[in-house]
């Protein structure tokens, strides 16, 4: 007989969300809900009215963790729709801090995911506040790393959370010779990071595939060889940077997305009839709490060609770079894959700035009120943002942010895992919550439904 | 060195009213020239994974934290707190480990002060734009704070920030007196 068991809070990641799971007799999961807990805010309401010079820097303060790719993502958005072609040199300064955010990223995922997993030839598991070797120098090089990505940014930026530089029509300014020589530098040293760090998480990766157990919290966990596999599909529109146009990216095409509500999705009203109080941190939710994951789940559902589907670096991989592999250790492995790229691509970048060339349009259109959106590859997958502006003012403003993608499809994903691996599972998918919370929801008609979830 | 001797902070979402109070006060430290070993960062929500967790104790001396907290005085008081004074939960790094709070990890290398002002209004979870005018008047007066805090002397600026607060514009708290 089937029974529910709740994992909420999940933990190392960022904002609020929760696992409900029906899982077998042998603790299985036959059904998996992961649901944002976090409440629906409005940006989308907030931005009405306000100038598109605005509305990117409000958009970059809903989420503590993915303020630049929501800043550029934006600000691109605002651009397509008063139709503003930006100064290549704009261009190349956005694609640096993109990837240097990317850089940082990654490493942050890097201390997220090595408590689950295991020191090669050990049965320890990886602690990364360890003052020990060999984890110490590792936990070294993941601080360069993140320092290299956040000081790239900021030079190219202007600052390296809410990049300050980034404009309606180009960026504010240009760097100087000796910033970019800086740029470059640093790039060179994360490069030679990067390679060993990926190195590094992908043999310890690959011992975890190895293993026939796992520990969690005193239990001994069969680890399936199919952990985390899923037949949902992926969705990217570039390797590095995004796109803005169905000419540049005919694979992403909006008028083959909707959203639906989450009540067709996820399960109803159940009662928790299994609980562990073992289960690292805290225990389980206890027995006989009602819950109901069509009601308290806070985002909408993302349907991409009537299916949810992946996005974050393994489609990206899967799409660009023929990358195959499935799984939430194909899903580590191709994050890890993307460090390197990252900062080769920065390092071309760099290459083709030119420092004394214009960054900002010659004219800036106040816009006609056309749809306009654009696509950014953010670490997590592709966020992507829709704008309208008419003479200079915001008329239509939406945000569809990676991990709200990933919910469903991460959903599939559990199924066939032991439940005590599903926030392994769900950690895969380097969720970032807070900001996957804020929705206009379609019916299955395309008709709208709902601008606020919660009663 | 992307943190140096001296880190400036400002904590807070501008979607909620006060709690943009952090962010409008490092706007107005940016138009200040401030010594090459002093750094001010708009964190937004960022600051524990993105500052907390990667300063270096062998550089980094002196961290202050400008927030809102509610410590039951009149909107617009500011304080100055140490990490201890905080409640449990405070700055927790979602993507730390154990859920243990960045700012337990250094305070024993890095000198903590969190300067607080106490919110008119949180408008958490709906967005408002725009500080409440109790809490927007008491900026002056918090880069006076910081200022004294991290032993910068800027001269006119000052005197200028003192004379507000002599007329009654803003309140300062007990240990920020004018010496």
């Amino acid at each position: 007989m089937s029974k529910v068991v709740e994992i909420s809070p999940t933990t190392r990641h960022e904002g609020h969300s929760k696992l409900v799971l029906k899982v077998n007799d042998a603790g299985i999961i036959e059904k998996g809900n992961w649901c944002s807990i976090t409440p629906v805010r409005g940006v989308e309401k907030l931005a009405i009215g306000k100038t598109p010079e605005q509305v990117p820097k409000i958009a970059s303060r809903v989420c503590g963790i993915c303020p630049i790719a929501h800043n550029l993502a934006g600000t691109e958005a605002m651009e397509a729709s008063i139709k503003c072609e930006i100064p290549k040199d704009a261009k190349m300064l956005r694609h640096i801090l993109q990837l240097a955010n990317r850089a940082h990223s990654i490493a942050l995922h890097d201390i997220l995911i090595l408590p689950d997993l295991y020191i090669p030839g050990t049965e320890v598991k990886v602690n990364p506040f360890t003052p020990e070797e060999p984890v110490r120098s590792v936990a070294k090089r993941i601080q360069r790393i993140r320092e290299i990505g956040q000081t790239i940014g900021q030079i190219a930026g202007g600052e390296c959370i809410h990049p300050s530089n980034t404009r309606v029509g180009g960026m504010y300014r240009n760097c100087s010779e000796q910033a970019k020589t800086k740029m470059y530098d640093l790039a060179k040293e994360g490069l030679v990071l990067a390679h060993q760090q990926a190195e590094f998480m992908i043999a310890v990766l690959r011992n975890y595939q190895k293993r026939d157990w796992v520990d969690v919290g005193g239990m001994k966990v069969p680890l399936p060889k199919d952990l985390g596999y899923h037949d949902q599909g992926y969705l990217a529109t570039d390797a590095f940077y995004g796109s803005s146009s169905l000419e540049e990216c005919p694979s992403w095409d909006i008028n083959r997305f909707k959203e639906v509500r989450p009540w067709d999705w996820y399960m109803g009203e159940m009662e928790i009839s299994l609980e562990e109080p073992k289960y690292p941190v805290g225990g389980t939710t206890k027995m006989g709490t009602k819950v109901n994951p069509q009601m308290e789940a806070c985002t909408g559902i993302p349907m991409y060609d009537g299916q949810p589907v992946e996005v974050g670096p393994r489609a990206r991989l899967v799409t660009y770079k023929n990358f195959d592999e499935k799984g939430t250790v194909g899903q580590n492995v191709a994050r890890e894959m993307e460090y390197q790229d990252s900062f080769y691509e920065m390092i071309d970048c760099i290459d083709a700035l030119n420092p004394s060339g214009k960054v900002m349009a010659d004219f800036v259109p106040d816009g006609d009120g056309s749809l306009g959106w654009a696509a950014n590859e953010a670490p997590r997958g592709t966020d992507v943002h829709i704008a309208r502006v008419k003479d200079w003012k915001v008329q239509y403003f939406s945000m569809l942010v990676p991990t709200t993608w990933n919910f469903a499809t991460c959903s599939a994903a559990l199924v066939g895992a032991p439940w005590q691996l599903a926030e392994v599972v769900m950690r895969g998918y380097d969720p970032c919550v807070s900001c996957a919370t804020h929705m206009i929801v379609l019916d299955e008609d395309n008709k709208l439904v709902a601008q606020k979830l919660i009663q | 060195m992307l943190y140096p001797e001296i880190v400036i902070v400002g904590c807070g979402n501008p979607l909620f009213a006060d709690d943009g109070f952090g962010p409008a006060v490092i706007e107005e430290m940016q138009k200040l020239t401030l010594p090459d070993n002093v750094k001010v960062v708009d964190a937004g929500l960022g600051g524990p994974h993105f500052i907390f967790t990667l300063l270096n104790p062998e550089v980094t001396k002196k961290l202050v934290i400008v927030d809102i907290a509610d410590f039951g005085a009149d909107p617009g008081t500011i304080a100055k707190l140490r990490v201890e004074d905080l409640p449990p939960g405070s700055y927790r790094d979602a993507h730390s480990w154990d859920l243990a709070e960045p700012l337990q990890r250094i305070k024993d290398q890095i000198d903590i002060t969190i300067i607080g002002c106490q919110p008119a209004k949180v408008t958490d979870p709906e967005f408002e734009l725009g500080l409440s005018e109790t809490v927007q008047k008491a900026i002056p007066n918090t880069i006076r704070v910081i200022l004294e805090t991290i032993g910068v002397d800027y001269g006119t600026t000052i005197k200028r920030l003192q004379e507000e607060r002599q007329r009654g514009t803003a309140k300062s708290c007990g240990s920020a007196e004018t010496s």
